[in-house]
């Protein structure tokens, strides 16, 4: 089998590098952005995804977890009654004002009021057993060690949130969260600190662990179907974690920056994707009009156009990948937040792929001009 | 065996009827052809031959299928070019038709049996048929030995001689040459029209070639003279300068 298309390629493969380096860095570009986004605004998520919880129930309407409010207790007697459920734990999420020594002034922050519970869902997987032990004492909380200087003190030190002392006992990587401190404490130490005590105190959430973590959609749906146990909705966690995501993106701007900035790649590399492929159908009109002359359709003729395309896009995809994984390795080890996703970069592969081939159609019209007629003069 | 004597002017391949054809530039119509009927037969090689402008290459793409008539009918193989569709008269040239234009219009990126091979397989072949064809028409135009270039390693004739075997691998029943030597040098322009002659009587092939070379007039079968979109004389050559077929036995 002749490929037509794939010798033109390797035969002119000068023509075709600016749009295959075009397609490359697009997606490149795409990747990056996208891994960087989801690094970045995956810390909106940091409560969920650091926890084992499979279900979040809280405030109805709740568009991000530290946007959350105060819900009834009496929901966990639902839970308690649901027997897929295996666990329930409420979770505390107060906002406070921290202040420590040397001269820090005030520093929001946000606590978290956690189970000390062995076995405790919030923060499984950052808080190692005896570290979350250590919250029971009275007043003790644990911070990221990244956020010491920030707070001004040292594991041991003490400091005073809303006006109550409290003791760094401990520190655990991996608590920072978008744009704000995370302290952790134990339930009782949480509701001390609590300047809104009295309001409603309840939690701000339960989250509850299931016997088969894949019914959580069926648990959810029957637990929103209830009425009666006040006011409350229930997400399943990887729900609740893109909601909050969902939300931190589009209401910074961020968002709309990186729809902006994809959109102007992805023009800039379908036109001059077009513009090579265009090129390349132009340069041999005469040919194709002959293939045309001797009964190969117009249909199979745009076959090989699309097909040229193709391959442009593979060969930049391929490049930009190899380029993107090393990359975005460099970063993770330099700790820039980086996150990559399999579904959404293979949307963004996707995409390119996409984009590729509308490429390939605007260069089919210049096939149009291989009129067989014209090569009788 | 292949048969030297011309066959009986009986077996019309390619039959015009009062055709006319005009073209408009602005408001200015000029006719190109008028009222012109003509037959071409098979397993010959018929020459149109005229002035520039004459309209010889309107009449060839006209009689190919490649540009309808403003009117008259074109009969080709027995069926009516007229009434079919453009993917019917696609799918006929792709079974019928072979094509050789003055520029050879080959791909630079594909070797001479890639060429010949490309539109084999858009014909329902199986890859041994194809290789099979691809060689045979090769070999019959004598580039065999060059299967392996591209058109940039090959010599102007070199390249005619693979387009022609391009053509020829489709073992069309009908072959249109539009100035096939034009581009040439004396020498090369003889093999080429040699090689037409030479199909023409091998695989009884019609052939049709518009030149406006006299000096190939002396190799055609039947040479038609063609002046301001009309035909002005038809000669048949009883013994055309014989083909120079090697594998011919006369
Ligand atoms: N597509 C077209 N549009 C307008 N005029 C055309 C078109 N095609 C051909 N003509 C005109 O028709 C006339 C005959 O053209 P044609 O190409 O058939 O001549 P020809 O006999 O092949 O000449 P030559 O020997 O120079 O190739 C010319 O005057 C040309 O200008
Ligand atoms: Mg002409």
């Amino acid at each position: 089998m002749v490929s037509l298309a794939r010798k033109t390629l390797i035969h002119e493969w000068r023509r075709f590098l600016p749009a295959t380096l075009a397609v490359g860095f697009s997606t490149l570009l795409q990747l990056l952005q996208a891994a960087l986004v989801l690094g970045i605004f995956g810390g909106a998520a940091v409560y969920i995804n650091d926890s084992s919880a499979d279900i979040w129930i809280g405030y109805p309407g709740t568009q991000a977890i530290d946007l959350g409010r105060a819900i009834d207790g009496d929901v966990a007697s639902l839970l308690d009654m649901n027997h897929e459920v295996t666990r329930v734990e409420p979770f505390y999420l107060l906002d406070g004002d921290w202040r420590g020594g040397h001269g820090t002034g005030g520093v929001s922050v946000y606590i978290s009021g956690i189970s000390t519970q062995p076995g405790g869902m919030m923060f499984a997987r950052v808080l190692t057993p005896v570290l979350r032990a250590k919250l029971t004492y009275p007043e003790s909380v644990i911070v990221d060690p990244a956020d010491l200087t920030k707070l001004g003190v040292k594991v041991g030190g003490t400091a005073a949130i809303n006006g109550h002392l409290v003791r760094v006992v401990a520190t655990a990587p991996g608590l920072r969260a978008l744009g704000g401190v995370d302290i952790l404490a134990s339930l009782q130490t949480a509701r001390l600190l609590d300047s809104s005590a009295g309001e409603a105190g309840g939690p701000t959430y339960l989250v509850a662990r299931l016997r088969h973590p894949a019914n959580a959609g069926r648990v959810v749906a029957d637990l929103n179907g209830h009425t009666g146990f006040g006011r409350y909705h229930a997400w399943t966690a990887p729900q609740f974690a893109r909601r909050s995501v969902l939300f931190w993106l589009f209401n910074t701007g961020a968002g709309a920056g990186v729809l902006f900035l994809a959109v102007v790649v992805f023009a800039v590399g379908a036109i001059i994707t077009s513009q090579a492929l265009v090129a390349a159908v132009a340069a041999s009109v005469n040919e194709y009009a002959t293939l045309n002359a001797l009964g190969v359709g117009r249909r199979q003729l745009r076959w090989v156009v699309l097909e040229q395309a193709f391959w442009v896009g593979a060969c930049g995809v391929i490049l930009a990948s190899v380029l993107a994984g090393l990359l975005i390795w460099l970063a993770q080890s330099e700790n820039v937040p980086v996150a990559v996703s399999v579904p959404v970069l293979s949307a963004c592969l996707v995409l390119v792929m996409v984009l590729v081939g509308i490429s390939g159609l605007m260069a089919m019209r210049t096939l149009r001009r291989a009129d067989p007629a014209t090569l009788l003069r | 065996m292949p048969e030297l004597v011309p066959p009986l002017p009986s077996s019309a391949t390619l039959v015009a009827q009062n055709i006319a054809k005009s073209f408009a530039s602005g408001r200015l119509t000029t006719p190109v052809l008028s009222n012109l009927s003509v037959s071409i037969d098979a397993g010959e090689l018929t020459l149109i031959s005229g002035p520039s402008g004459c309209g010889k290459s309107t009449l060839l793409s006209i009689l190919s299928g490649l540009q309808t008539p403003d009117a008259g009918h074109v009969m080709a193989l027995s069926e009516s070019l007229q009434t079919m569709d453009s993917h019917r008269r696609e799918a006929f040239r792709l079974h019928h038709t072979g094509f050789v234009f003055q520029g050879f219009n080959l791909f630079p990126a594909l070797t001479a049996r890639e060429q010949v091979r490309l539109p084999l397989q858009y014909l329902d072949l199986s890859s041994q048929e194809i290789d099979r064809r691809t060689d045979e028409s090769l070999e019959e135009v004598g580039i065999a030995h060059r299967h392996h270039l591209r058109p940039a390693e090959l010599s102007g004739g070199e390249k005619q001689r693979v387009a022609i075997a391009r053509a020829l691998a489709k073992l069309p029943a009908l072959l249109f040459a539009d100035e096939p030597t034009s581009a040439l040098d004396a020498a090369s322009g003889q093999v080429i029209i040699d090689l037409l002659h030479r199909i023409a009587r091998a695989h009884g092939t019609t052939v049709l070639c518009v030149s406006h070379d006299p000096r190939l007039i002396s190799h055609a079968d039947r040479v038609l003279t063609m002046e301001d979109g009309r035909i002005l004389n038809d000669s048949r050559q009883l013994t055309p300068h014989r083909p120079q077929d090697r594998r011919a036995s006369c």
